[in-house]
């Protein structure tokens, strides 16, 4: 229920910088997932937005309101913390409750509102517990109640799935997706986990070094990665990045030779390729290697090829299997290869 | 081999049990051994030859009672103390919070400057404290004891609970913050629930600290108006009737015997645990 604008935001600390020259403009009811390594910036931009953290420079606008200079406790957003944060000497009525009586809720819309939102996130039967006697799953849900219960203009979610388990993970993703559909509040969410970014962002932004890397939908960010960093960030196994040059059209590296690429990028290039996009072939293809490792995995296998000095690694058929150190042929998807500049890693286009 | 582990796991139970069986006679054979004192007639106890069979005598206990304002002096000792604690709390807990919550230029020096009052011999303030108190007119008072075990005890009663509040997540007062909760609120309904083990821990040890104040109750009390149950242990060794030990020994149990009893009574929250569930794991 607000549009929330980042307008060069810079943080620092003395000399170490957290955040530099973010800009970014989040539609009302979009949905923006943060996504990067540990230490990039991201938790610290959520923080500023919550009014948790100052920036050092720039604007952070609501609602065409510049919000710096107003408390987090004035913000009217709901943070959900990667810890859960549940207030522990509270039962889950009150914690949930909390909120309400902060913002001055009238007193006799509380149960209604408590149990509404507690009914969302299947925690009715819970409410008169302790945080100590729930389950890490619950205990989230429990904190994502909290911060449901009110509407508030944003929510704000750090890391709230990371100390899940894969299952219970994957079983809340979808919980916080129907939610946010269904009360159509706009929400940052914060996360390493590229799975989570791909399944619950309208757009990523991925965060390396305090600075934007790239800004997109989730198919923009993977079929079109702006740079090394996101083309390696994304994707499981990531995109094969083969350091050559290119002459007159034909990239070179060691056991590599690709021909018919825009002969304008002529010099030292990177040339990426995902797995999904190599094929195992039987004549000479793009990349011959000999087999360094083979990956059955059900359905399908991983395989690694050394061509060089470089592992290429290459999804093929579930029932492809090869010995190792045998020689093996892989040809590229022409349609999906991608050249960087080696030197600054910014995609050749 | 299962069998011969379940023996060795119960012979270390066994002598886990007979360490600490030993340790807890070994403190509590002392207050006994008082008591006993306390309950024997007089002669009884300066006899030289060992009594193996004592005759047990209240006579010590009437006289503390009949011939001494015992009582007057155990109520002055709860007053003193009592108050000298809610004075210490009321005055350590937000300085706590500012010490570990805050950022601002000079806040570890502060905090070990409060510390280091401590450091010093209290005899080396007891002349400017007497003159300070008499010129507030405060001599003799229940209210000077209160404000100089406070003063006592300010220190270390501000570190514990600083340690407690640094144990407490952050991401509790950011999550309070974003739901619309104050600095006060965020300290009353969140941060002090959740180190209430600490509180009541520096509480006890104050409680500990007052009880046993000789110097200063000795400086500033003078009468029985003000006198507490340690200075009216000093009562019992002078005078013409010479060392009366068993009242001292009675006395010394009475004094110990309250703070024994909140001890074992709040054991539970004195050790630590409030915040568990609160964050992950």
């Amino acid at each position: 229920m607000a549009r929330i604008q980042l307008n060069n935001i810079q943080k620092r600390w003395g000399a170490i910088w957290g955040v530099r020259d973010v800009n970014l403009d989040i539609a009302d009811e979009e949905f923006v997932v943060f996504l990067g390594p540990s230490g990039c910036g991201k938790t610290t931009t959520m923080r500023m937005i919550a009014g948790l953290e100052e920036p050092s420079e720039g604007e952070i606008v609501m609602d065409g309101e510049v919000m710096n200079d107003i408390d987090a406790r004035d913000r009217d957003v709901a943070m959900v913390f990667q810890g859960y944060a549940l207030y522990p000497n509270m039962t889950i009525y009150e914690n949930i409750r909390f909120p309400l009586r902060m913002r001055g809720v009238p007193k006799e819309q509380h149960d209604a509102l408590i149990r509404r939102a507690a009914g969302l996130v299947e925690l009715v039967d819970y409410l008169d517990r302790k945080p100590s006697a729930l389950s890490g799953g619950q205990r989230q849900r429990a904190a994502l109640a909290r911060a449901i219960v009110r509407q508030p203009h944003a929510f704000l979610m750090d890391e709230p799935l990371s100390n899940l388990d894969a299952k219970l993970r994957q079983h809340m993703r979808v919980q916080i997706k129907h939610i946010q559909r269904e009360l159509k509040i706009t929400t940052v969410y914060v996360t390493h986990d590229q799975i989570e970014a791909m399944t619950l962002a309208d757009r990523i932004v991925i965060m390396d070094k305090g600075a934007i890397q790239q800004i997109g939908t989730p198919d923009e960010i993977y079929n079109d990665p702006a740079n090394t960093f996101v083309a390696n960030f994304i994707g499981a196994p990531p995109m094969n990045l083969i350091a050559g040059r290119m002459e007159q059209g034909i990239f070179t590296a060691p056991g590599v030779r690709v021909e018919g690429l825009p002969a304008k990028h002529d010099g030292k290039v990177t040339l990426g390729v995902r797995p999904e996009d190599c094929a195992v072939t039987a004549e000479a293809g793009h990349l011959t290697g000999s087999v360094y490792g083979v990956e059955p995995t059900g359905d399908m296998t991983y395989l690694t090829l050394k061509a060089g000095d470089k592992l290429i690694e290459v999804k093929a058929h579930r029932d492809y299997r090869a010995d190792l150190n045998s020689d093996a042929s892989v040809g590229f998807d022409p349609k999906r290869i991608y050249l960087f500049d080696t030197a600054s890693g910014q995609r050749l286009r | 081999m299962a069998s011969a582990r379940k023996r060795s796991r119960g012979e270390s139970l066994a002598l886990r049990y007979a360490i600490l069986g030993a340790w807890a006679l070994f403190c509590l054979v002392p207050v006994l051994w008082f008591l006993s004192i306390g309950l024997r007639p007089r002669t009884e106890i300066i006899t030289p030859q060992p009594i193996y069979f004592p005759t047990f005598s209240l006579d010590a206990w009437h006289m503390i009672w009949e011939d001494w304002p015992m009582g007057k002096y155990l109520r002055n000792s709860v007053l003193a103390i009592i108050g000298s604690v809610i004075i210490d709390l009321v005055l350590a807990i937000p300085a706590a919070y500012s010490l570990s919550r805050f950022e601002y230029k000079g806040r570890d020096d502060i905090g070990f400057y409060i510390l280091s009052t401590r450091m010093m011999a209290p005899a080396i303030v007891a002349v400017p404290i007497f003159f300070l108190f008499r010129n507030f007119g405060l001599l003799d008072t229940i209210w000077a004891l209160m404000l100089i075990y406070a003063a006592i005890n300010l220190s270390f009663v501000t570190w514990i609970i600083r340690s407690y509040m640094l144990d407490i997540p952050k991401e509790l007062e950011d999550a309070a913050k974003t739901d619309g909760a104050g600095e006060l609120r965020i300290l009353w309904e969140i941060i002090i629930p959740a180190i209430l083990p600490g509180i009541i821990t520096a509480s006890v040890i104050a409680m500990i600290f007052a009880i046993n104040e000789f110097l200063f109750t000795l400086l500033i009390a003078s009468t029985p108006d003000a006198y507490t149950m340690s200075v009216a242990l000093a009562n019992f060794t002078g005078g013409s009737d010479g060392v009366i030990y068993n009242a001292i020994a009675l006395v010394a149990f009475l004094a110990f015997l309250p703070v024994f009893l909140v001890v074992v009574l709040i054991q539970k929250h004195l050790s630590r645990g409030l915040t568990m569930g609160a964050v992950k794991g």
